[in-house]
Order: C-alpha cells, then structure tokens, then sequence
C-alpha cells in the first residue's frame, strides 16, 4: 500500500542519500588507510603518536571520514541528486572491492 | 574457577559480534517483508545492530590494544604465524567496515520501506553486507585463537620430548 507520491518512492531522502556516499567513501578510506599503513611505517608511527595505538587513531580516522563527509554530503544534498540505485551499487561495490583488497593485501603482500 | 578481565573482554565481544549479525539478520527478514506494521519494528533491530556493534567495537578494541601483544608473541613463535599475518590483519581493519554499516543501518531503516522502492533495496543491501563481513570477523576470530592454541601445544609437544 503506497500513500504518497511515485517520486516519494524512488527517491532516498537528503540524509539517507548523503551517508550512503559517505560509507562508501569511508569503507575505500579504511582499505587505503590500512595499506598506507603497512608500507609507511613513519605513518604507523604518526597514527601511534595521535591516538596511543595506530587500530584506535584508524577507527576515529574512519568515524570522522564516515559523519564529516555524511553530514557534509546531507547538508549539501550532492547525493542526493545520484540516481539511488547507482548510490547502492557504488555502496555495495565499494564493501567488496575495499574488502577483498584489505585479504588479498594481507595474503600477497 | 579463573576468569580474568582479559577473558570476559574477549568474550563480550565475540558475544556482541554474533548478536550485532543476528540482529542485522533480523533487519533482513524484516526488510524482505516490510509493511507499515512492522516499520517500528525493523528500525528498533536497526539501532540494536548498531549498539550491538558498537559494544563488539570498544570490548574487542579495548583487548587488543591492552592484551592481544603477548598473544601476537604466541602465535608468531607457533605453526600458525598467518594466523596473525593474515586473519588478525584483515580482521582488525575489515572489523571497521561491518562498523561503519551497522551505523548507517538506523539511518537507511527511517526510509519507507514497504513501498518496495530504493530504501527498502539499500536496507537489504547494507543489512546483508553486516551479516558477510560480520560472520567473516568472527570466522577469523576463531581461526586467530586456533592460532595461539597450535602455537601453546606446539610449544608444550616440543617441552614433552626433550
């Protein structure tokens, strides 16, 4: 039973629309972050200062990329004007790709 | 009877980890079948996710920064190094993911999603993904404690033969 509008139904709001972008942007920042790591360890080093461990400087870095970019993204309604179902595939595509490249990394490098 | 602080940590965040899954599991039945009745419903099992979640969050970070060092020694000295190398290392960093969607969830579930439009499609998406990486953490949690038992009887088999 659908009571409002057709373009109701189609469309995810400002503050959905806006936070999806921001996890999928945050999931890739995780996996890019977690590889910059490894290869610098001045980098690790940095992160370990900040925070007292490099895993808790990381998990705030990643809250911080996911409500920043999500409020940002909600206020400025850009996501909202990605077509939805693009909006979950690049969700969706980023979780696996980021994913995928945190165990491969791990297996081969 | 000796349990340390250390074991109950661990344990809250295994425990938080599986019921975070099985709540997201929830939100996935729910959404697969969503209806203006079950709305309130589904967004409640959202936000248990999301707290589940995060406790599995602060349990499991807390003991790995305060405890898992002496561990890593273990298993580094043992017949299963990768199960650092390569399970903890994905672990700790994939763990982030399954964070950031179980945060998200509360905010897709305010959608209306009986409407069968983007929201309730999101709410899947997002809900089933918690539910993959969530069970993969905890698969590679228990291949990581493997890890340190190989490693402890390792060590033990190779005391008892000398």
């Amino acid at each position: 039973m659908n009571s409002g509008s057709d373009s109701e139904s189609t469309k995810l709001t400002a503050t959905t629309s806006g936070f999806v972008l921001a996890a999928a942007v945050a999931v890739l920042f995780n996996t890019g972050l977690a590889w910059a790591k490894d290869v610098s360890p001045r980098l690790n080093d940095f992160m370990k200062s900040l925070g007292g461990h490099h895993w808790t400087t990381h998990g705030l870095a990643d809250l911080a990329v996911f409500l920043g970019l999500g409020f940002i993204f909600a206020k400025t309604r850009v996501a909202e004007k990605i077509d939805p179902n693009r909006l979950i595939g690049a969700l969706v595509g980023a979780a696996v790709i980021a994913g995928l490249g945190l165990a491969l990394w791990y297996v081969f490098v | 009877m000796n349990i340390s602080n250390s074991d109950i940590l661990l344990l809250a965040h295994a425990s938080f980890g599986t019921m975070g899954c099985m709540a997201a599991l929830w939100v996935f039945v729910e959404a697969l079948n969503a209806r203006p009745s079950n709305a309130v419903r589904l967004q409640r099992a959202a936000l248990l996710t999301a707290v589940c979640m995060a406790a599995a969050w602060i349990c499991g970070g807390y003991w790995y920064v305060r405890f898992y060092p002496a561990e890593k020694l273990i298993i580094l000295k043992g017949p299963w190094p990768f199960a650092h190398n390569l399970f903890m290392e994905t672990k700790e960093h994939l763990f982030f993911i399954t964070g950031i969607l179980a945060f998200l969830l509360p905010i897709a579930t305010r959608e209306r999603l009986y409407s069968d439009g983007p929201g309730r499609k999101l709410v899947l998406s997002v809900a089933g993904l918690i539910v993959i990486t969530g069970l993969a953490v905890e698969g590679a949690g228990a291949a990581i404690n493997h890890g340190v038992k190989v490693s402890l009887l390792h060590n033990e088999s190779k005391g008892a033969s000398r």
